[in-house]
């Protein structure tokens, strides 16, 4: 025991969380709650002015499965000699693999011991205002981000303000690139014209598409989804096709919206009116027509692999995937498949525009070099060169710029095993970027499309703050986790009683008290904006 | 036997001596014993303070013991949820059923395997019962849905070919109690046999020969020499994992169940799935750790219990 005890004391002594140090010994106060620790800035702040005779590490935390092909040191080597030169100082990635990704990111920051530099985050996927309440980011004012990183200062301009609760900047958004993550789901353009459908833009026509497959294909399944790694199923679609509303982001579990012509009222399809019902009653249709497995939460499979395999008849994702992944790939494997996409709220034109902060970098509040990681993010973000080298590679052997300024790959580079996958999604700008020659064609034509139907998220400064309603958040999130899954793939019996059951259940766990909570914090920020 | 040897070696150390002499005389027992005792501290002592988590508002950047205070407030959500009671139900009754059955079990084959002759047969057999045992909980987790699934499980092949209906084995949750029951015997037995089966070994073969004389037929000499002469090792194995009671085998439920199934939820929830699935459906550390918290002194508890009811019919066969 005496053994045990005195095993446990260095334990205790570093529990006490590390305080930042500055290269420069002058300080200001920072802004900001004291939910950070205390930073030290410095007072004469110019980046000329820095001290950078020290050598430092700069490490990012990004997501996705460390490469092995070694393609990513040798991009991140070229880099680093040119981060020695400018600010001596290197970069190194940290990664978070898919496998649980959510707890793996969030123990990383939590372990707070000062390994992590810069944070890739986000404000829908990546809690990045969540994050901000628990202490992981460090704050960040106007004369430092002008010091550290003037370019990206400028260039983000009026944007700062979507990134700015209680006077502090927290991160820094990826306000100069476009893209559309919004979601669907991928059909088979020649399955579909078999069946007679023009195209599916409803539900009724999913539904007629999902038939034929079960009719006519032996062996394919409709869609052969694995209900454990996709809890929500197809309700969230059904849902934003029917209804002109959008999920609030930042409150779990994600059941509360608002209406599209008045953003500061929080109302849920989940609790309120028949839509959930009707789509209750209709997966459970669909379920016992088998357009999915009969153990589908059980099932741990991949449906696009089944689709390009071609014994799923559909996949899951959004817009982005479709035209740069699933369609170019299922023009390879399965030729003359013309995949086709039915984008949720195609019909109803309800269709949400990417968040500006979809991608954003934050630095980690325990980071030693807080300075140095923001010059060095300013580079990537701003020199072409670096830009290149960090995203696309060293230039002939990873990739080629063609004649009409598109990207293509090498002689015999096969994206399965050569890919660089230095995952950077949180500072990408319109103007380095390449456009893969491998893209669809028929993007820009989507793309119009899309952004004819599109608005903007209406709430995107809005940092839900859930200290108040913590035991009820936890209640709310355990019901929809015991029952959306089960709602979404038709697995009740009577679907109306369970509806019914799913919003008695709901009340019972403080439903009200948290709706209440989010709607006195949307009446914040609403007075706060006048 | 063993025990035995144990009190003599205990009685030799009662003398008055200082504990450094103590330590040098069994030098080489507690050389044998630091692999163990390095594990319990590295996995089970230096962890605890973390537990002072379930007590805080956790700031990812003031750390544990920076965090505020904020009492018992994270245990409400626990018991206000109305779940504590089917996990705790739960996990106890399939331990009670792990352990139980379990044990039957390994004596029953324990004496199987100790009334074969044939030497070679009988390595194989032990082989054999003992493989399941180093197969990952995936993989068994696997095996189960490749037996039951709707679609294109075993079983309902075979009954589809029978002209039977399939069974949809996922959404009926009174089955899965028996099927985990019998996966997780299925693993453990043949291992947990080997303890018995050393203990019949150990049995002095004249004692065996004696009643043989006397006319004994071998159900008499299973019922009248080994049988009581496996009791003391039954108790303290069972007695073993009555402190685990509260501790449900995660990897095997895990795997088996999922977490996105909630029809099966009533009958195979255990404690340590709901605490992962406050993790990973909310990245809420203190209202974990209150879960594994609750379990660990609700455990704690009934491991002394059981001590002392123990102690009470038979000292002899008490832990502690």
């Amino acid at each position: 025991m005496g053994l045990a005890a005195a095993m446990l004391l260095p334990l205790a002594a570093c529990g006490g969380g590390s305080t930042t140090t500055t290269t420069q010994a002058t300080t200001a106060a920072t802004e900001g709650d004291g939910s950070a620790a205390g930073t030290e800035t410095s007072g004469d702040m110019t980046a000329a002015n820095v001290d950078t005779s020290k050598f430092v590490t700069i490490t990012m935390l990004v997501l996705g499965n460390k490469p092995s092909n070694g393609r990513m040191e040798a991009a991140l080597a070229a880099e680093n000699e040119i981060y020695k030169e400018k600010i001596n100082a290197e970069l190194q990635l940290q990664y978070i693999e898919w496998t649980d990704w959510q707890t793996n990111y969030q123990l990383t920051l939590a372990s707070g011991d000062g390994s992590i530099d810069l944070v890739g985050t986000a404000t829908d996927w990546l809690y990045a205002w969540q994050l901000v309440q628990k202490g992981a980011f460090l704050p960040l004012d106007d004369t430092m981000l002008q010091a550290y990183a003037p370019s990206t200062y400028e260039a983000v301009g009026e944007d700062w303000d979507l990134c700015t609760l209680d006077g502090s900047i927290w991160f820094i958004p990826e306000d100069q690139y476009t893209q559309w993550t919004n979601h669907g789901i991928y059909y088979r353009g020649d399955w579909a014209a078999e069946a007679g459908l023009e195209d599916v833009s409803n539900f009724e026509e999913l539904g007629e598409y999902f038939q034929y497959i079960v009719d006519n294909k032996e062996g394919v399944i409709p869609w052969d989804v694995s209900g454990a790694n996709n809890t929500g199923g197809l309700l969230g679609g059904y849902l934003g096709s029917n209804l002109e509303i959008t999920t609030i982001l930042g409150v779990d579990p994600a059941i509360f919206t608002y209406n599209n012509d008045d953003p500061y009222t929080v109302t849920s399809p989940y609790m309120e009116g028949d839509t959930l019902v009707e789509a209750a009653k209709l997966f459970k249709e669909w379920s016992d027509a088998g357009y999915w497995r009969e153990d589908v939460l059980n099932y741990t499979g991949d449906s696009r692999d089944g689709m390009y395999a071609g014994t799923s008849g559909a996949d899951q994702h959004h817009t982005q995937t479709y035209v740069t992944t699933t369609r170019p790939i299922m023009d390879e494997k399965q030729p003359g498949s013309d995949l086709q996409y039915f984008y949720w709220g195609e019909d109803n034109n309800n269709v949400t525009r990417d968040l500006k902060t979809h991608g954003a970098m934050a630095v980690a509040a325990s980071s030693a070099n807080p300075e140095r990681a923001l010059m060095l993010y300013d580079l990537l973000r701003n020199d072409e060169t670096l830009y290149r080298l960090h995203n696309y590679g060293i230039e002939g052997e990873d990739y080629v710029v063609t004649d009409d300024g598109e990207l293509d790959r090498p002689e015999g580079y096969d994206a399965t095993t050569d890919a660089l996958d230095t995952n950077f999604w949180y500072g990408r700008m319109d103007e380095y970027e390449l456009t893969p020659v491998s893209n669809y064609d028929g993007a820009a034509e989507l793309y119009e499309e899309l952004d004819s139907k599109a608005h903007d998220y209406a709430l995107t400064k809005f940092a839900f703050d859930a200290t108040n309603v913590q035991t009820e958040i936890a209640a709310l999130t355990e019901v929809y986790n015991q029952y959306i899954p089960s709602l979404a793939y038709g697995k009740f019996e009577d679907p109306e009683a369970a509806v019914a059951e799913f919003r008695a259940a709901l009340t019972s766990a403080g439903y009200d008290t948290v709706l209440a909570e989010v709607q006195k914090q949307l009446d914040e920020l609403k007075a706060s904006e006048g | 036997m063993r025990t035995k040897t144990k009190t003599v070696t205990l009685q030799l150390n009662v003398h008055k001596v200082t504990l450094g002499t103590k330590l040098l005389r069994n030098r080489t027992l507690i050389l044998m014993c630091m692999p163990a005792i390095i594990f319990f501290i590295v996995f089970n002592y230096i962890p605890m303070p973390g537990a002072y988590i379930a007590f805080t508002d956790f700031n990812y950047n003031k750390g544990i013991f920076g965090s505020r205070f904020v009492g018992f407030k994270n245990f409400e959500f626990l018991f206000n949820s109305g779940k504590l009671w089917q996990l705790t139900r739960n996990t106890v009754l399939y331990n009670l059923a792990f352990i139980f059955l379990g044990n039957a079990l390994q004596v029953i084959i324990a004496l199987m395997l100790n009334s074969i002759l044939s030497k070679t047969f009988r390595k194989v057999s032990q082989t054999l019962l003992f493989l399941p045992y180093f197969i990952s909980a995936v993989l068994v987790g696997f095996m189960v849905y490749a037996l039951f699934n709707y679609d294109y499980g075993f079983i309902n092949g075979v009954l589809k070919n029978l002209g039977q209906d399939p069974i949809s084995f996922y959404s009926k949750a009174g089955v899965w109690p028996v099927i985990i029951i019998v996966a997780n015997l299925w693993q453990s037995t043949g291992y947990g046999s080997i303890v018995y089966f050393a203990a019949l070994c150990g049995i002095d073969q004249s004692l065996i020969e004696a009643a043989r004389i006397d006319g004994a037929n071998g159900a008499q000499v299973i019922r009248y020499i080994l049988l009581p002469s496996l009791k003391s090792t039954a108790i303290i194995l069972i007695l073993f994992s009555l402190g685990g009671i509260m501790k449900g085998n995660f990897g095997l439920f895990y795997n088996i169940v999922g977490t996105a199934n909630a029809n099966l939820q009533p009958m195979t929830d255990i404690i340590e799935l709901y605490v992962y699935r406050t993790l990973i459906n909310q990245f809420n550390f203190p209202y974990s750790t209150a879960a594994g918290l609750y379990q660990s002194i609700f455990g704690f508890i009934i491991v002394n219990i059981a001590n002392a009811v123990v102690r009470k019919i038979d000292p002899e066969y008490a832990l502690f």
